[in-house]
């Protein structure tokens, strides 16, 4: 069960709100997480980016909320990934209405393998046979 | 002090259970009185947090530490603070408006019990009116819960995520 009326606020809540919480949620656990493994402070932190440690509570604080720079710049200092964007590059293939395959793009796991398009492929299998 | 009824706010959730308390003589709970009250005078930030609850904290990760850290007492005050060290560093909602008190039971991060709150209007919770009321109040009540607790007057039921009162019961009534 769920109390009326937080399921009429949630219902309400537009979408991009959600996600705008959630994904600042991941992050804060991220950062803590990342922080803790490093066993830095404050003070720690601000040396690392050569800010004053009360700069560094101002960058990260008041009106303004993380930058994609300012997130780059923890990143690059905690040498971790704080957001992840996939990197996903997939095509789709439908032939004649029977064959349909969605392939994804992605680095080779070692450098020498090369990137088999299946579409190319597809195309060889599917010409005619010379008499 | 009357008797309150510990009752489930939300079991939705994948990974906590929300309970609340209701006065035995109110046809609300408290958590529902604090939501109908600020919906329409904060309704950005009362989505916020709503989300906060039900998305991040239910379903996401749980009430951890990283959302519970703004301790009053014996109650929590949501939404957390922005520190990420032990020291200033502030994050996210530095400005938010509402608080709510919240208690996780025996410091679980599947089962928290809301209370009622209100607007931070001033400095502290002395200089906030209102709030501060409520942030007696949940103290007594989480007081209250914490004892029962230790006593054995109601206990914690692994298998359901829920609270039961000695005798099985899941009415209960403090």
């Amino acid at each position: 069960m769920r109390s009326k009326i937080a399921q009429r606020i949630i219902d309400e809540t537009p979408k991009e709100v959600r996600i705008f919480v959630r994904k600042y949620g991941d992050i804060v656990v991220r950062i803590n997480q990342l922080i803790r493994e490093k066993g830095y402070s404050q003070k720690d932190l601000a040396d690392k980016l050569q800010k004053r440690p009360s700069e560094i509570s101002k960058w990260l604080s008041g009106d303004h909320n993380f930058t994609l720079r300012s997130l780059a710049k923890l990143e690059a200092e905690l040498d971790a990934e704080i957001i992840y964007v996939p990197k996903k590059d997939s095509f789709h293939v439908q032939r004649g209405g029977q064959v349909k395959a969605t392939a994804s793009k992605a680095k080779p796991v070692a450098g020498n393998l090369p990137f088999i398009d299946t579409r190319k492929k597809v195309a060889e299998l599917e010409e005619p046979v010379a008499a | 002090m009357s008797r309150f009824e510990l009752e489930i706010w939300d079991d939705e959730t994948e990974k906590v259970t929300f309970y609340t308390g209701r006065w035995e003589d109110s046809p609300s709970s408290e958590t529902d009185k604090f939501f109908e009250k600020h919906y329409d005078l904060e309704r950005d930030a009362t989505q916020e947090l709503m989300s906060l609850i039900q998305d991040t904290i239910g379903t996401d990760h749980g009430a951890i530490d990283d959302f519970f850290n703004r301790h009053e007492n014996t109650v929590t005050a949501l939404p957390h603070h922005g520190q990420v060290t032990i020291d200033e560093i502030k994050f996210y909602f530095p400005q938010f408006p509402l608080r709510l008190y919240a208690l996780r039971v025996n410091n679980r991060e599947d089962l928290v019990i809301l209370f009622n709150g209100g607007i931070k209007s001033g400095a502290t919770n002395k200089e906030s009116g209102e709030l501060n009321m409520k942030f007696i109040e949940a103290n007594e009540f989480a007081t209250k819960i914490e004892k029962a607790l230790q006593e054995g007057e109601i206990y914690i039921d692994d298998e359901t995520r829920t609270l039961k009162y000695f005798n099985g019961s899941s009415e209960i009534i403090l």
